[in-house]
């Protein structure tokens, strides 16, 4: 004992302390009560609560007696607290450690057994008991806090305690949790009491308004940079939507899946002016520890943020990732963060509404501009952070309604640089983007109706970029019309243009008749671009592959015997520019051929058109043995010999006249008698076949008004048809190049007339089949009579009459032969 | 044994590897770790010193010097009333990022937080900033300067000793400024619980 007081009376140099140490060392267990009837009898409670070596754990009949005195007498509270506190601060600074285990076990214990209205009165010094064992460098007494701590952060208070402050607690538990200790074991014990302690912090205050506020930027920039510290350390990612276990009482004995259901649960509560608060260390961090490039553990977090935000605020967690992309970085971080971004997107998408959905959009484009204006030198980089702009672009709008995907790619194309004006090359770059931004979001799009796929805006903005400059920008807008056209999961099997059909198992079905409107309304402003798009000098194959397979869609979504006519005699234009554009090359021409003989043969394969598939046939078999290089596929160069030209072997050509007459067998020459008179107009060249367009519009106009959609018949009014009625007028100096270039000779001519005046005398007497049999083998014949019917066909006036006359007594010659009657 | 009567945080800063722990832990528990590793985020130590008959209670945070845990580390000048700028005289760099680390303190802290220029490792031969270059930089910026070494235990007591009675004096003029700790609070009731004490045992 005297050696006890002398190392005391070294230590403490109050005399106040002194007095009442050597009183709790006297009055202590095992001595002599003597002095105990002087004491208050909470210290004599307290005292007896502690036994005589700290081996022997807490006095248990003792501690309920104490429990009892506190809960009889809720006043003395605050006092025993203090008293507890005095001799655990006592014990720790003597190293006894076990001795404070037992007195902060004890606290526990009154801290669980007070009524909540009387416990306001015992925190305090409750707190000052865990704050003095955090202080101290024992981790063992850290830890122990810790549970305190935990324990005391699950009790419901029902009075709020507005001067009481968490502000050491969350610095020394984020201290705690990037502990350092050179024990792993130590280590992680630590670092999980840390996390456990914030976890207490944020369930204490965050529910409270009164007491301090948790998502202030000082506590944030500590807590969250702590819990993320953890989780990285993990051996590898598992992203679940919803943690298994009951995190409720931080059961997780390894510190990543800890932090991870402390964040979760922060995020959870984070109202929406927090969210940002929350958001904002979570970037600096992950900018710090750089941790974007590899991205895995960015995505992890994020998507943990999603899953666990709630559900409403979602898009601005995109909103803050979004307006941070940029935020000083090298290319390859930027992308990664894209990339972030379009894995945690999708999420967002299904709870935006309105402008917060365009707003994103929006934004995602402002971002792929700006990197298309930074033209960095490193491009590869910059690819790849674009590429993951689209992607991000093409998640968000996956998980979006579809009448917003339409919303959305109309504001993308009006997004679009105009390319009329002089188009730079960043000009170009840009539109190319933005298409592979429009394809991507097509792509999410569920065609049902193509009315509804292709508002009028909509389709006339894509057909006026079918036309744009760039041979590989127009591919793609053609890859976005497959898309949105393909309803079937046909376009794969239709990507290059084959005459064998019947092994691709396509899959049609009967046009419907909203589709059938729309197509008569629209048909003949696509058909036309279409065209024109092939008539382009720059074309590659690629693109001439392209549309194709939007003409083979469009045939086999739209199959019926309506719009059989139009395609056939579209067919019949490609075949016919394919002669007599002087701007394309040998190649390109030979591609067309093949491309409308593909398209020929896939009429008869999804209309019951059995004469015409016999017709297509034996001019697939003529040209497999003769000219090879006018069927698919199509090659990049072709090496032919003179004599093997495509103009110099018209009897391999499909016949137009042919044509009419198979159609006519199969039953489907009601519909094409009336559009015959332009059927053979629009044969010879563009100039009419854009007249026959409108006719084509007149007719479809009565046909709409006669059904009930009458709404509808503001077809001829929409800019894209009064557009290509312009265009129209430039062809004609293209097919008077053409004649100038190209014409047949004058001795052709006149062989061709001779034989012509024959072929009109067996053609009126014999009888049908025998004419078909003989006029296959004479294709020559037959190409040099069209050709005049070109030359013909200059004088639309001269055919008006002729064709009028005979209306009133069609022969069975003029009803099938319109052509040759008309001649 | 809660008799102190002030509390004071004192936050180190300064480039990684410049000794910031060494000396918390000469200071605190009196000894040199040889082969002390990186801190990772941001450590902690208690010391009570006695100025003038009365107990200080010193709070020391000692933050990682690395780059990546700036981010955490700022967030605790804000609550200092003392910041500790560590460079290492036999490093230049460390030196030369005075002013970056000058620029963070001002961005973050406290505009009344006591600053002290430190450079560390007096023990070392190869000096490479000379003791008036360090005085010079730290009167241009306001600053105490002291040089130490954690290794010889030369200069720490006096460094936190001085920091101690600088606050205190701040303190006693009503300058200290309002800092929202937890402990608040807490000093004014220390007092008053050893009064009480003393008076139920009279």
């Amino acid at each position: 004992m005297p050696l006890k007081i002398s190392l005391l009376t070294k230590i403490m140099t109050s005399f106040i302390d002194l007095l009442t140490t050597l009183s709790i060392t006297l009055c202590g267990p095992g001595c002599c009560g003597c002095c105990s009837a002087l004491r208050p009898r909470y210290k004599r409670l307290v005292d007896n609560i502690f036994p005589a070596s700290p081996q022997d754990g807490l006095v248990k009949s003792n501690m309920e007696k104490l429990t009892f005195y506190s809960l009889s007498s809720p006043e003395k509270l605050d006092r025993i607290g203090e008293y507890l506190f005095q001799k655990a601060s006592r014990d720790i600074y003597r190293r006894r450690h076990g001795f404070v285990i037992i007195a902060m076990e004890a606290m526990d214990q009154l801290l669980v057994a007070c009524h909540s209205q009387t416990l306001n009165l015992f925190v305090e010094s409750f707190l000052k008991m865990v704050q003095k064992l955090l202080e101290s460098t024992d981790p063992q007494l850290q830890i122990l806090a810790t549970q305190s701590f935990v324990r005391f952060a699950n009790i419901e208070e029902d009075t709020p305690s507005y001067h009481r402050r968490y502000d050491f607690f969350v610095s020394k538990f984020s201290a705690m949790c990037h502990s350092n200790h050179s024990d792993k074991d130590t280590r992680e014990k630590i670092r999980l009491a840390g996390i456990q302690g914030l976890q207490g912090v944020i369930r204490k205050t965050v529910s409270d308004d009164l007491v301090e506020n948790i998502w202030e930027a000082q506590h944030m920039d500590k807590i969250v940079p702590s819990l993320l510290y953890n989780m990285q350390t993990a051996e590898k990612y598992e992203t679940v939507s919803c943690m298994e276990t009951d995190t409720r009482d931080g059961m997780e004995d390894d510190p990543p899946r800890l932090a991870e259901a402390c964040l979760r649960e922060l995020v959870g509560r984070a109202s929406f002016g927090h969210i940002r608060s929350v958001l904002r260390p979570v970037l600096t961090h992950f900018d710090r520890h750089e941790l974007w490039v590899p991205n895995d553990f960015a995505v992890h977090t994020f998507k943990i943020i999603m899953f666990s935000i709630q559900a409403q605020y979602s898009y601005s967690v995109v909103e803050s990732l979004l307006r941070h992309l940029d935020a000083g970085a090298g290319t390859r971080v930027r992308a990664a963060r894209a990339a972030v971004l379009s894995n945690i997107v999708a999420f967002a998408a299904g709870d935006s509404v309105g402008p917060s959905v365009l707003e994103i959009i929006n934004n995602l484009l402002t971002n792929l501009r700006a990197s298309v204006a930074r033209d960095s030198e490193k491009e590869s980089d910059e690819k790849l952070y674009q590429d993951a702009l689209i992607n991000a672009l093409g998640e968000f709008a996956d998980h979006l309604p579809d009448f917003q995907k339409i919303d959305i790619m109309m504001f993308i194309v009006s997004k679009i640089p105009n390319q009329r004006g002089k188009a730079t090359k960043a000009d170009f770059r840009l539109q190319s983007i933005l298409l592979k931004s429009l394809l991507k979001v097509g792509t999410t799009y569920k065609t049902t109706e193509l009315s509804k796929a292709f508002p009028a805006a909509f389709l006339d903005a894509l057909l006026r970029l079918s036309s744009a400059g760039e041979a590989g920008t127009r591919a793609l807008l053609q890859r976005i019309l497959h898309t949105l056209l393909d309803r079937r999961g046909n376009a794969p099997a239709l990507a290059v243009p084959t005459v064998d059909y019947a092994e691709l198992g396509l899959i049609v079905e009967k046009c419907s008749r909203p589709d059938l409107i729309f197509i008569s309304k629209h048909g003949y402003a696509i058909f036309s671009s279409l065209y024109d798009g092939l008539q382009l000098e720059s074309n590659t194959t690629e693109n001439i592959s392209a549309i194709y397979t939007t003409l083979a869609l469009l045939c086999v979504e739209l199959a019926s015997e309506e719009t059989v006519c139009d395609m056939l005699q579209l067919i019949l234009s490609i075949q016919q520019s394919a002669l007599s554009n002087p701007v394309l090359s040998v190649s390109q021409q030979c591609a067309l051929h093949a491309v409308a003989l593909a398209l020929a043969a896939l009429v008869p394969h999804v209309l019951v058109l059995p004469r015409l598939a016999d017709y297509v046939a034996q001019i697939i078999e003529a040209r497999r043995e003769e000219a090879p290089h006018l069927l698919p596929p199509l090659l990049e160069d072709y090496d032919l010999s003179p004599s093997k030209m495509p103009n110099k072997l018209p009897y391999l050509m499909i016949d137009q006249m042919a044509l009419g007459e198979c159609l006519k067998a199969n039953g489907v020459e009601a519909r094409l008698q009336p559009a015959a008179p332009y059927a053979g107009s629009a044969l010879a060249h563009r100039h009419s076949w854009v007249e026959a367009g409108a006719a084509q519009g007149r007719d479809s106009l009565a046909d709409i008004s006669a059904g009930p959609n009458t709404e509808l018949d503001s077809a001829n009014s929409s800019p894209g048809v009064q557009r290509h009625a312009g265009a129209g007028g430039e062809s004609v100096s293209l097919e008077a190049l053409r004649r100038a270039a190209g014409g047949p000779s004058d001795a052709e001519r006149r062989e061709a007339e001779r034989r012509r005046a024959t072929l009109n005398d067996t053609f009126r007497t014999a009888p049908f089949d025998h004419l078909l049999a003989i006029t296959q083998p004479k294709y020559e014949i037959k190409e040099k009579l069209e050709e005049i019917f070109n030359s013909l066909s200059e004088e639309p006036l001269l055919g008006a009459g002729i064709g009028g006359s005979p209306a009133g007594k069609p022969t069975p010659c003029a009803k099938y032969f319109p052509e040759l009657f008309l001649y | 044994m809660e008799d102190y009567k002030f509390l004071f945080k004192v936050v180190l800063v300064g480039n990684a590897g410049v000794g910031k722990t060494c000396l918390v832990r000469r200071f605190t528990q009196g000894l040199f770790p040889p082969g002390q590793g990186a801190t990772i985020g941001v450590d902690f130590m208690i010391k009570t010193v006695e100025v003038d008959g009365e107990k200080v209670k010193l709070q020391i945070w000692d933050t990682a010097g690395q780059e990546r845990f700036r981010s955490i580390t700022q967030s605790y000048y804000r609550s200092a009333h003392a910041l500790i700028l560590v460079y290492d005289i036999s490093c230049q760099p460390t030196f030369d990022c005075l002013p970056d680390w000058l620029r963070e303190i001002e961005e973050y802290a406290n505009n009344k937080v006591l600053r002290i220029l430190v450079g560390n490792k007096t023990d070392r031969e190869d000096r490479e900033i000379p003791r008036h270059i360090g005085e010079d930089f730290a009167q241009r910026h306001g600053m105490y300067f002291l040089e130490t070494s954690a290794k010889e235990a030369e200069n720490v007591e006096r460094l936190f000793m001085e920091i101690a009675v600088d606050l205190m004096e701040q303190a006693k003029c009503k300058e200290l400024p309002k800092y929202d700790g937890s402990l608040g609070p807490l000093n004014g009731k220390t007092t008053s619980v050893n009064d009480s004490s003393c008076c139920l045992r009279s």
